[in-house]
């Protein structure tokens, strides 16, 4: 809170400064900035969607062009309207509001329009959701030539009052950056970035992905179409081609250029191409160099822009900028080290309530593979259960159906007595049910505390911030990583990232915890310490684990209950003693021969 | 014959020919997209590209049975080379990252066109015979529809060969398949890459020499708006699913010649938003796509 509140008062000062000088030279240079304004303001709505969720949008022109035209439409003096709309509908032909009404009406309705057109984009994955934006922008293009009535067609529309002066366009701005910079820090905004980093590992953690980005998308398309409401009235007269593909390229190019992730790499790839802009567009009418006439060059700018992105990309393909906010940059953790509330002792944590997990004849096909054959298992509080059998032999697919991340192709699951077969991830997630992945899949780019935050603020009840924040903490002390929680998640060593993933998991208080090989990569003291606090884990809070280990003598120490999975099936179940000399778990591990070979060693 | 069958035919026959080009397209963004995750903005410049070498053959005189195959060696070596110049630095990047580059090498290149060539349509000498069409009754079909036709046909059934029998061709579908494994299985990731963009602006060629056959001009930004449709024919297909691409080209195909022919005319402006709007609502309710690719939903955990 604190941090966004300084990361956004630099940019103030920054833009109050700027908009002071310019008005008190006036003429081009003011016109430069209030365009420069509006153009921030779009990049910084686009920054709300793509930044966050990872996903590039082209659709944000149309969104622009609709809030422009309807704005238009709005302020435009009714006698202006009935000579150059005079087929518009009555009740719109006799409306005559100011820019702030206007501005409201538009922004409603351009932010209706996405909410209907997010909930198909977002259901699509991100390439293809990118392409689907593409089409919204033809379609919007051809709603507004279509529409010839409301729009003029491809005609110039004009007669809108030039009320878009520095002013206004400065204060929209800079609520803009507001808006963008407090929904990043937001809760929502930290869990479309969790997405972004992991999409799969984010829905485990509980974040309903598809709801976080259609409520990204509606934000932005809102701060987007403030920014067609201001163009419109800047210019007065503009034709459809102003929200087509030309102006998408260059505000895609401030957008990615300075850092799509950030609001300051938004700000810095605003002004890096609004300069060369305007220093491309005196190169393009020809200039005099030492006495020479340089010829005409239409659409430098266009290559200009082209080859900043080709350089920008190809060095810094997160920008400019990284994925860092300029006091995150400069002031680095100090405001983290001063939110923390200091001094009190370990949080209160409740044992998690007494139920049981039951699963009944799971089969799940990849195709023609039967990867899982007529699995049943159980599982309840207060137990350490092992899942192993050789590679292949569907331990990781067994997780991967509970947890809800694949859906099975036959049987169901049961938690308590509720039938959980086909909730989703993030559903099952806030039901309690915690896991971790074999190869780790952490939010690399946030740091140890917001991805144990993600998981913590999707916990079920429903909790507040600080509650939030006081399961976080207990977390990582629990995990034993609290002196990293400011770090940067994918800088730890493997075993502190595996440390991590768990610490994730437990945020989520989960009444069951699976665990992916959360050993594999460690030396043995590391092993045996993580042992020791798995074992604490599940005394303290009661929850029921489910582990799957490569490493027998951890699951034989570790474990009450072995169950032995081989090619999809259970081939046996039981004390980790018995389990061992059962004949067929040897054979499946050594293989025919050699598991008569053990045979006759125990027979001697 | 009855002349609602008749213009109903005539109509299937065009959806087939635009069909079979939007096919053509979707499938060389499919091979890019299936191998490096990446989406080619600039592969209409490919096609623009062709359609200039076809302008300057012409020019200088060249039959078109000579040209035509020369323009396709043109894309594919633009292919190459843009993907060498362009999108080397950047494999591997976010799906962000490769398609904003590849925006700004359309971007650049139709700037260029514009300086360099023309910023206004210019005329493609063709063959006269390229204007006759057979008739059968009422029935008129162009010699250019039947070529186009019969050429989208012939590429399709040598792709299919080349990616399932060459082996080239199956490196290149395992590495559709799974980049990762197929490099560990010696499949070299320079050669696949470069041979995917050799194919694409193979592609991108033969649908540049289908547009200008058909349209007889060539313009800066003739390839952006076919390419944009070969998008969406490829997500309606399901992207980066290679058969998927060539349904979606024929669906969409389909779709906008017969919303052209039989709309009301107070909606005819519309039928651009509402082709696409139509392809939008399948992907409600199939959001990967009318044929899935086989890697969807199968993400290593």
């Amino acid at each position: 809170m604190v941090k966004s509140i300084v990361g956004t008062g630099g940019f103030v000062v920054v833009m109050v400064l700027a908009a002071l000088i310019a008005g008190t030279i006036g003429g081009s240079i003011e016109r430069t900035l209030v365009v420069f304004f509006i153009s921030l303001i779009a990049v910084l709505g686009m920054g709300v969607y793509s930044g966050n969720s990872g996903i590039l949008s082209f659709g944000h022109l149309g969104f622009m062009g609709l809030g422009a035209y309807l704005s238009g439409i709005l302020t435009m003096p009714i006698a202006m309207k009935q000579m150059t709309l005079a087929n518009l509908p009555p009740f719109l032909a006799t409306a005559h509001f100011d820019l702030l009404g206007a501005t409201v009406i538009a922004v409603i309705f351009v932010m209706v329009v996405a909410l209907v057109v997010g909930i198909v984009i977002s259901k699509l994955e991100g390439s293809a959701a990118t392409i689907t934006t593409l089409g919204l922008l033809v379609i919007v293009h051809g709603i507004i030539i279509g529409a010839r009535d409301f729009t003029r067609g491809s005609q110039s529309f004009f007669g809108v009052p030039r009320v878009t002066d520095l002013t206004v366009a400065a204060i929209c701005a800079v609520l803009a950056i507001i808006v963008a910079r407090f929904y990043k820090d937001s809760v929502f905004g930290l869990k479309l970035r969790a997405s972004r980093d992991d999409q799969l590992a984010a829905g485990a953690m509980g974040v309903n992905v598809r709801r976080e980005r259609l409520l990204s998308w509606v934000i932005s398309a809102g701060i987007v179409a403030v920014a067609g409401v201001l163009i419109g009235h800047f210019l007065g007269a503009f034709s459809v081609k102003k929200f087509y593909f030309v102006d998408t390229f260059a505000l895609l190019a401030m957008l990615i250029v300075g850092g799509m992730a950030t609001v300051t790499g938004a700000l810095a790839g605003a002004t890096l191409i609004t300069l060369v802009t305007e220093i491309l567009r005196r190169v393009e009418g020809g200039i005099e160099i030492f006495g020479f006439q340089t010829p005409q060059l239409f659409g430098t700018t266009q290559i200009g822009i082209g080859l900043i992105i080709l350089l920008a990309m190809a060095k810094r393909s997160d920008g400019l900028f990284d994925r860092l906010e300029w006091d995150e940059a400069l002031l680095g953790g100090w405001f983290a080290k001063k939110e923390k509330i200091v001094g009190d002792a370990p949080p209160e944590h409740k044992p998690v309530p007494e139920g049981s997990l039951q699963a009944s004849s799971i089969t799940k096909f990849f195709g023609g593979l039967k990867a899982l054959d007529q699995v049943s298992l159980a599982l309840a509080n207060r137990e350490i259960v092992g899942l192993i059998g050789p590679n292949g032999s569907g331990k990781t697919t067994l997780l991967n159906v509970l947890s809800g991340v694949l859906p099975a192709s036959e049987g169901e699951t049961l938690v308590d007595s509720q039938d959980v077969s086909t909730m989703t991830s993030h559903q099952l997630a806030g039901l309690g049910i915690g896991r971790t992945f074999q190869n780790i899949r952490l939010f690399s780019s946030l740091s140890v505390r917001q991805n144990v935050a993600v998981a913590a603020l999707n916990a079920w009840p429903k909790v507040s911030t600080i509650v939030a924040n006081e399961k976080v903490d207990m977390a990582l002390e629990a995990m034993g990583i609290t002196e990293f929680s400011e770090v940067q998640a994918s800088t730890l060593s493997y075993g502190n990232q595996r440390r991590v993933e768990i610490a994730r998991a437990l945020a989520l208080e989960p009444r069951f915890l699976f665990l992916d090989e959360p050993a594999a990569g460690m030396n043995r003291e590391e092993t045996d310490s993580l042992m020791d606090d798995l074992k604490s884990l599940c005394d303290r809070f009661g929850m029921g684990i489910l582990i799957v280990d490569h490493d027998l003598p951890l699951i034989m120490r570790l474990c009450e209950r072995v169950v032995v999975l081989n090619e999809g099936r259970v081939i046996a179940e039981g004390e980790p003693k018995t389990v061992q000399k059962d004949p067929q778990v040897i054979e499946a591990y050594l293989g025919h021969k050699g598991s008569q070979q053990v045979a006759e060693v125990l027979s001697d | 014959m009855d002349s609602d069958l008749a213009v109903f035919i005539q109509q299937t026959v065009n959806a087939i020919s635009l069909g079979g080009t939007y096919a053509l397209l979707a499938l060389g963004l499919a091979i890019i997209f299936s191998i490096m995750g990446m989406i080619n903005f600039a592969h209409g410049e490919l096609m623009t590209i062709t359609g200039y070498t076809l302008m300057y053959c012409g020019l200088a005189g060249l039959p078109f049975y000579i040209s035509a195959p020369l323009a396709m060696m043109v894309a594919v070596v633009s292919a190459v080379l843009m993907e060498r110049i362009a999108f080397r630095p950047v494999r591997g990047g976010s799906p962000a990252s490769m398609l904003v580059t590849s925006f700004a090498v359309a971007i650049i290149l139709q700037t260029l066109f514009q300086n360099l060539i023309s910023p206004r349509s210019k005329a493609v000498p063709l063959p006269d015979v390229f204007a006759h069409s057979i008739h059968f009754g009422e029935l008129s079909i162009g010699i250019n529809q039947i070529l186009s036709i019969s050429l989208t046909v012939v590429i399709l059934v040598t792709l299919n060969w080349f990616l399932r029998k060459t082996i080239l061709g199956m490196a290149m579908r395992a590495a559709a398949e799974d980049f990762s494994v197929a490099r560990l299985m010696g499949v070299k990731a320079n050669a696949v890459i470069s041979g995917a963009f050799a194919i694409s602006g193979a592609l991108a060629g033969a649908a540049g020499v289908l547009w200008v056959a058909q349209r007889a001009s060539v313009d800066p930004h003739m390839g952006f708006v076919p390419v944009l449709k070969a998008f969406i024919a490829a997500i309606l297909g399901g992207l980066g699913s290679l058969t998927g691409a060539v349904a979606g080209g024929f669906a969409l195909g389909f779709i906008e010649i017969y919303l052209a022919a039989y709309l009301p005319d107070h909606i005819q402006p519309f039928k651009e938003a509402l082709a696409l709007g139509l392809v939008i609502l399948v992907l409600l309710f199939r959001p990967n796509g009318l044929i899935p690719a086989a890697t969807v939903g199968r993400e290593k955990v």
